[in-house]
């Protein structure tokens, strides 16, 4: 099976977006659920490919556009592009029976079928736009509960796998990319802060993940007792709020931490242009400074979406897709070092 | 954080308030937070501590543990009280108490009223509230509606309250039939 993965979230930014230096992404996501069948972990495989069926031929009459496909259909590099594109989770990538995805032509709109749910319908959009994203994922939402009886219940909403997820079943989250704040050693008190405001904070993977590059998805912890516009709301007023002092905090880095600032830049610089052997992880944070840099146009000859798109394609399924062969770990930090030292040959640091 | 009402101190409690007819909820610095109780006049659910946490709701908001942790303690306090030879099982999927509490995750739908007691506890403990505030798939609102009327149109011909019986007879028919816009026959 091949697809064309240039609609992965990182790699559309094509115009000038407010906010995206910060934000990278966002995204809005609605658990649903098949009434009178087993949620994915306890269905058996044939519950699981009924109910793939059943959402596949909803998809194909209401959003005829959509691609479907079990995931089984991909091969294991395209299964990793999927996932490091951020289309579909781990726990999808290693369901076998049933577990399937369907994608919109311009990758606005993605739903995960059987993942923790039957379906999770997710919309994304560029910068902190989550209202662009919550109308993208409820539009086919709606579309959709006219083929499906979902299990729904008027105390308790959209009934989900996970009590966590039950009633709106939205989860609305957005990628903050926050150095400044971890250079001035604040990152902290503004995490403790967004935890007791009821937010979830986690790494660029979700759940689970680590904050590689200290790019953090923030996102509600609350689905039941406010609407979805309310919750969507509020998400976004937060992380506007972050993003605001993730600004203040580079601006102050340049003006009373100047030398913390240039160092950071300066080392993960020299590390790119020659490293030899560079980890995902390793390049991540070395990315993460030069995005900084960039973005403060402290570096000559990069922007921060040339930044995004190399965080993307230096990734395991990408580079190996972008070579053509199976690499073992040890070949892959190999080719990511060579990959990286070629493309950010030409840098360098203004000051 | 900074306070969401005067953006200048910083934020340390949250708050529920109503804008525009909307609840929502903010977060604020003590002193905006004792401007908006003295306004604000408790509402009947708040009054009774309806869709507050147990524990005092204006004290700020304490670390959320685990949802595991939630899930075990919810449990354990109802647990106690239930019969410890009966091992609770879903009707629709088999699934039992113990493999859901393993797992965190339910069988099915049918799940949340077969546990309802101790999902009940896990669901306000997760989210500060037990009731659905949002969208509704116009099926299964429209089935819940039904199934409402036809229960008051039952116990309104026990009770032998025949006109009341007569209405919502009419208010059956026009679900049935939603272009029809006549009075009784």
């Amino acid at each position: 099976m091949i697809l064309n993965f240039e609609a992965g979230i990182l790699s559309k930014k094509a115009r000038e977006v407010p906010n995206s230096d910060i934000a990278l992404s966002c995204r809005v996501r609605l658990a649903r659920n098949l009434s009178g069948a087993r949620f994915p972990d306890w269905a058996t495989e044939r519950d699981r490919e009924r109910v793939f069926a059943q959402v596949r031929d909803a998809l194909k009459a209401e959003a005829p556009e959509f691609r479907v496909e079990p995931v089984a259909v991909y091969e294991e590099q395209e299964r990793e592009i999927l996932y490091e594109s951020h289309l579909i989770s781990k726990d999808l990538l290693e369901r076998a029976a049933g577990g399937g995805v369907a994608v919109a032509p311009d990758g606005s709109v993605c739903v995960m079928i059987n993942e923790e749910d039957h379906l999770r319908i997710q919309g994304f959009a560029d910068g902190l736009d989550m209202e662009a994203a919550w109308r993208a994922a409820d539009a086919l939402d709606t579309r959709l509960e006219s083929h499906l009886e979902y299990a729904w219940s008027p105390r308790l909403g959209y009934l989900t796998a996970c009590p966590s997820n039950v009633g709106t079943g939205l989860r609305a989250s957005a990628m903050l990319h926050l150095l400044g704040l971890r250079l001035l050693g604040e990152l902290d008190a503004v995490v403790r802060g967004l935890e007791r405001m009821r937010l979830l904070v986690r790494g660029i993977g979700g759940e689970g993940s680590e904050a590689a590059g200290q790019i953090y998805q923030i996102s509600n912890m609350d689905s039941l007792g406010l609407d979805e516009r309310a919750i969507v709301g509020r998400v976004s007023r937060i992380c506007a709020e972050v993003v605001r002092q993730e600004q203040n905090a580079r601006v102050r880095l340049i003006q009373e931490s100047p030398l913390i600032l240039t160092d950071c830049l300066a080392r993960s610089l020299s590390v790119l242009q020659n490293a030899r052997l560079l980890a995902t992880s390793e390049a991540l944070e070395f990315l993460s400074a030069m995005r900084l840099g960039a973005s403060l146009g402290l570096f000559s000859r990069i922007k921060v979406p040339e930044v995004d798109k190399l965080i993307l394609t230096m990734q395991p399924g990408h580079l190996q897709k972008g070579s053509g062969l199976t690499l073992t770990s040890d070949e892959r930090d190999e080719m990511r070092a060579e990959y990286l030292s070629r493309k950010v040959a030409n840098v360098k640091l203004k000051c | 954080m900074k306070c969401e009402l005067c953006h200048k101190a910083e934020a340390e409690k949250a708050i529920r308030r109503s804008v525009e007819g909307e609840e929502q909820e903010l977060y604020v610095c003590g002193s905006c937070a004792q401007e908006v109780s003295r306004e604000k006049k408790p509402s009947p659910a708040e009054a009774s501590g309806e869709t507050q946490r147990p524990s005092s709701p204006e004290a700020g908001l304490p670390p959320l543990p685990l949802m595991g942790m939630i899930l075990d303690a919810a449990f354990e306090i109802v647990g106690r009280a239930a019969n410890p030879q009966a091992e609770q099982t879903c009707p629709a999927c088999g699934i039992t108490r113990t493999e859901y509490r393993k797992s965190s995750r339910l069988g099915c739908p049918a799940c949340y009223e077969a546990f309802a007691k101790e999902l009940d506890a896990a669901v306000l403990e997760m989210h500060r509230s037990l009731q659905h505030a949002g969208k509704s798939p116009a099926k299964a609102r429209a089935a819940w509606q039904r199934q409402q009327i036809e229960k008051a149109l039952d116990e309104a011909v026990k009770g032998q309250r025949y006109e009341e019986a007569i209405d919502l007879r009419d208010r059956l028919r026009r679900l049935d039939h939603p272009e029809t816009q006549g009075g009784p026959t």
